[in-house]
């Protein structure tokens, strides 16, 4: 007897039939093959694009030399950055003056030219660039050298008016204006995301411009001397940060050290961080779903057409291939898809990568890109598409080789035999003859009608998730910037003002109610830890901010005194609910508080609390506010903030508009991002449901065919089919939105962070469009097994045992 | 044709479970087919015909009794047994050919030839092959591109592709018109004459049993009667 194992030709052989197979079913093999690239380019894109941003933070913060701990004094010598740079272990220092000021818009401006807003002069040498917190010119050139008025403008603030080399701007130094002509435009490190302080994270490039200027010309023009009051440290790699920020401080507490910003606590670093782990958690899921999608898909899709070919497993075991044979055979099929898929997914994959990374640093404004490819997330991919194509196919085709031959080569038992019966619900309703077929066909192969309406529940949870995503973040900020904040702008004072300076600001022509409060920063802890937050005094009876609050308690008893508000996200974060204590800890010094609600913010970092409870702190015996929330004459806004500016002591004024505007641009990406992955969800959808009907159609060819040899015309078995299709999709659409709902819940939830509390909500017009797309996807997907059905030889087909 | 007993077919039963209903195919069946006999086994649809075939191919199992083929009880056999047995001792012809749609004539073949070793390239032996069947120029050909009859004579060489000697026959003419499946059976006839090949042919058809040197008629799974045909017509004098 010759062995068992068949020799090299006969595989071959069986290769070419193989590929040839694929050749035959071409279009559902590309469907196939679309499915595994998705699921390939999906992981490969937004992993790839995760890390590239990763890098490129890095690489930028490298590069530019970012800060590993700045240190704010009152007033040092310039030459104390001496005495730090002798400390062991640090590796350069900056000794830097940093004047917050106003400034309006120059003349060359884009848009709001002659309007105030804020600005940040920060004095570097000009004969060098810093060696800490240096500096990438973007246009035109470094300061030069003699200094001489000029000024490097940060890069977000020219971009958003159009400033740059030759413009002049002109901060307001002591009610003095100080033009100086823009040398160029520079990134900075500390400024990736425009955000002034750590209360402060909120994106505001159009409202805060930072200004670098020669060191000596501010200090001549603040008649600050030689002096500095902001040093900026980076350590050696193997240095103890704990042990040199306790060192340095020692050296700047005379000089009025106060406040040390380690990087962790950066404003813009932190924001960064926190959007990135947002983004790594999309990253990471997202293509978890879709693959699971794509492996579901490819393993029904697979499943059914390995079953398709019984009749051949059972010939090819008649004339006498092993067992083995035939499952390598069939493995080497999916195997082709696999490689196939791979090859298409890995090619598109690092291209979009490359994409989304460009298209997040161009939206941030990140200047140093580094994109690469990654060896491991191919072999991962790969090996991935691989297991679950094998994996996919090895079920049926071990089932199809166990039969008996003549078994294998009969008719499929559950394609033929559990025929015959009235469905159920035919006993109840009285179905016309049109409706009846197509019901009994959904109901009569149950495991065909499964498989296709898995498909279908995949494609609404993708669908639905990603559209939910895009809906519900549009949503957010509308509902927040529209129904939360009712105040047109607010004005910000360094110092606390009084019930005079109240009535002047409601005095001002355009305004229409002006309502005071105080911003402070705070810390708010227990036991179980502390969080940093900007807290905010109201009175308990103002509308300019609306709560949502839980639990049905209203803003007058959870602002009653002696309470404070917390985020739901803090409450979860620090382990407390209402009713329990916390410690406030401010400038005012440490007080308790008992929590008396928590309210659904946009920005997680805050808190509010009564505006009588902080007069009850500082012990003054009138109201005093630094802060205002004003609704007003959009038509006077613009005279309004030049008064509001004209207030000794006024820091800052906001547009509820410009804030709403630069967080729509920051998640401009996360749009982008999300409708790259509704866009797989939807080509992913198409491919599976492509391959779902036609192999549908393939399955009961003979059947139709009959129908019509009997004299059926094609336009009533078309209708046949899309009311058998129809079936299967309302069979789907309870579970695929409930388990598209979930999914999305799922993934909202680890998308949440402190900068930003991004609660999922589906709606109706959600439900609606996704159900509605997904039938129409279905109706679309048919017609090319209708075209099929419509085109078949009636004698043949008739014949064929499928 | 010689005496010694080729097949042997000891109370052969098979069941069938169908939906909720259990068929019984075959009931106690005794038979034996002796080498280089030409068996038709005849009967109405439904009687247990390829039932027996496919028993005697090792296509199937029966549920009670023993099946012996060239003394080894096949009905014994592993799975591993029956994958060679089939491969080396048994040649099929279906009623709908079986060729694999996606493989040409020769191919289709090389698929079985690939599997058994010999001499000569696999092309020149699939060749020949098709030569005997008078398929000499449609090598190249797929089965869309041959016509019924061709097709059933592309599965006859491929069947004879292991030198087996025993050649099974389900229903070959059913798919064909009367001078296709004439030309068919004239290769089956050739090959049991000059090969000395032994054929089981199941038809429902009266007329080819005329060929036979056996009838095996069969009704409800059991043999109804043995017809002996010690002149068997030669297939040119057929006519249906």
């Amino acid at each position: 007897m010759s062995p068992i194992w068949p020799g090299k030709s006969v595989y071959r052989n069986l290769l070419r039939k193989t590929l040839r197979d694929l050749r035959t079913s071409l279009a559902q093999t590309i469907a196939l093959i679309v499915i595994v690239a998705l699921g390939i380019t999906s992981l490969i894109a937004l992993i790839s694009a995760y890390r590239d941003l990763s890098t490129s933070y890095n690489h930028t913060y490298d590069q530019l030399h970012f800060d590993d701990a700045d240190f704010v004094i009152n007033r040092s010598p310039a030459a104390v950055a001496g005495q730090v740079a002798a400390v062991d272990g640090v590796a350069a220092v900056t000794g830097r003056l940093v004047v917050d000021a106003g400034m309006q818009l120059p003349p060359g401006a884009d848009s709001g030219a002659g309007n105030q807003i804020r600005s940040r002069l920060i004095g570097i040498p000009s004969d060098r660039h810093p060696e800490v917190n240096d500096l990438l010119v973007l246009k035109g050139n470094y300061l030069p050298a003699e200094g001489g008025a000029a000024v490097l403008l940060e890069s977000h603030f020219a971009d958003v008016y159009g400033l740059g080399p030759g413009d002049t701007v002109s901060p307001l130094i002591d009610g003095r204006a100080m033009p100086l002509k823009v040398a160029g435009t520079a990134a900075s490190p500390e400024y990736l995301i425009v955000s002034p302080s750590r209360q402060e994270v909120f994106p505001s490039a159009s409202t805060f411009a930072v200004l670098f200027v020669p060191l000596a010309d501010l200090q001549r023009i603040t008649n600050a001397g030689n002096t500095v009051n902001d040093i900026v440290v980076t350590f050696k790699p193997d240095a103890d940060p704990a042990r040199l920020t306790a060192a340095i401080q020692a050296i700047l507490v005379p000089y009025g050290l106060s406040e040390t910003t380690p990087r962790a606590e950066q404003p813009s670093y932190a924001a960064l961080k926190l959007d990135l782990d947002g983004y790594r958690q999309i990253a990471v899921l997202m293509p978890l779903l879709i693959l699971l999608v794509a492996a579901g898909s490819v393993y029904v899709m697979l499943a059914r057409q390995v079953r398709a070919q019984r009749p051949q497993i059972g010939l090819m075991k008649a004339l006498g291939y092993t067992k083995t044979a035939v499952v390598l055979h069939y493995l080497t099929f999916a195997l082709c898809l696999a490689v196939a898929g791979s090859i298409l997914g890995v090619a598109a994959g690092f291209p979009l990568a490359r994409w989304l990374t460009g298209a997040y640093a161009t939206e941030l404004g990140i200047p140093l890109v580094q994109t690469k490819l990654y060896i491991d997330l191919v072999v991962y991919g790969v090996l991935l598409s691989v297991f679950v194509a094998l994996a996919a196919g090895l079920g049926p085709v071990l089932v199809s080789a166990r039969a008996l031959p003549a078994v294998a080569m009969r008719m499929d038992p559950a394609a033929t035999l559990t025929t015959g019966r009235p469905t159920l619900i035919e006993r109840f309703i009285h179905m016309p003859f049109w409706l009846r077929l197509p019901v009994r066909n959904v109901f009569r192969v149950r495991r065909r009608s499964l498989s296709t309406g898995i498909g279908v529940v995949f494609s609404f949870i993708l669908v639905l998730t990603g559209w939910s995503f895009i809906g519900s973040m549009s949503y957010l900020l509308s509902h927040n910037f529209n129904d939360i904040e009712r105040w047109d702008m607010t004005a910000s004072f360094d110092r606390l003002l009084t019930a005079p300076d109240l009535a002047q600001i409601q005095g001002t022509e355009g305004v229409r109610q002006a309502v005071p409060a105080v911003q402070l920063p705070a810390s708010v802890g227990n036991a179980g830890g502390s969080k940093e937050v900007l807290l905010t005094a109201v009175p308990p009876d103002q509308t300019m901010h609306s709560f949502q609050l839980q639990g049905g308690v209203t803003p007058a008893e959870a602002l009653s005194p002696g309470k404070i508000i917390l985020t739901s996200r803090i409450a979860d974060d620090l382990g407390i609910k209402t009713g329990d204590n916390v410690d406030v800890e401010t400038t005012q010094g440490k007080q308790t508080l008992a929590v008396g609600g928590l309210s659904d913010e946009l920005n997680s970092s805050v808190a509010y609390m009564s505006l009588d409870e902080f007069q009850r702190w500082t012990g003054s015996p009138e109201p005093r506010f630094n802060f205002t929330y004003l609704t007003a004459d959009s038509a006077k806004s613009n005279d309004i903030e030049a008064s509001l500016y004209r207030i000794p002591g006024a820091s800052s004024v906001q547009f509820k508009s410009a804030i709403e505007s630069d967080w729509r641009s920051l998640l401009g990406f996360f749009n982008i991002f999300m409708a790259v992955i509704l866009g797989f969800a939807l080509v992913m959808s198409f491919a599976l449901l492509f391959n779902a009907m036609t192999v549908n159609v393939l399955e009961q060819q003979r059947e139709f065919a009959t129908m019509r040899s009997v004299g059926v015309g094609r336009l009533r078995i078309a209708l046949q089919m899309a009311v058998e299709t129809a079936i299967v999709w309302l069979l789907a659409l309870v579970p695929g939105l409930l388990l598209g709902r979930l999914v999305a819940m799922w993934m909202a939830g680890s998308f949440q962070s402190d900068l930003l509390n991004f609660q999922i909500t589906v709606t109706p017009a959600n439900y609606i469009l996704t159900a509605a797309g997904i039938l129409i996807t279905m109706l679309l997907a048919s017609l090319p097994a209708i075209r099929r059905v419509n085109r078949l030889n009636l004698a043949d087909a008739t014949k064929v045992y499928t | 044709m010689s005496n010694a007993k080729l097949i042997r077919l000891e109370r052969v039963a098979k069941d069938y479970r169908m939906g909720e209903v259990t068929v019984h195919a075959l009931r106690d069946v005794d038979l034996e087919i002796a080498a280089g006999e030409l068996v038709v086994l005849l009967g109405p649809s439904g009687c247990g015909k390829t039932t027996t075939l496919n028993l005697i191919g090792g296509l199937d199992k029966p549920t009670t009794g023993r099946i012996f083929v060239r003394g080894e009880e096949i009905s014994a056999m592993d799975e591993k047994a029956l994958t060679l047995y089939r491969r080396r001792q048994v040649g099929f012809v279906f009623q709908f050919f079986n060729l694999i749609p996606t493989l040409s004539a020769c191919e289709n073949i090389e698929l079985s030839l690939a599997l058994v070793g010999g001499d000569g390239s696999l092309r020149a032996r699939s060749a020949g092959l098709l030569n005997m069947v008078g398929l000499e120029d449609r090598c190249d050909h797929f089965p869309s591109q041959l016509s019924g009859g061709e097709q059933q004579r592309v599965a006859i060489a491929r069947a004879f592709a292991n030198h087996a000697g025993l050649l099974l026959c389900d229903e070959p003419t059913g798919n064909l018109d009367a001078d296709t499946g004439q030309k068919v059976l004239g290769v089956v006839q050739r090959m049991n004459r000059e090969k000395n090949a032994t054929v089981v042919l199941v038809t429902h058809n009266t007329a080819i049993s005329a060929i036979a040197n056996r009838v095996v008629h069969l009704r409800n799974g059991a043999i109804d009667l043995i017809e002996e045909n010690d002149q068997p017509k030669d297939v040119s004098d057929l006519a249906w």
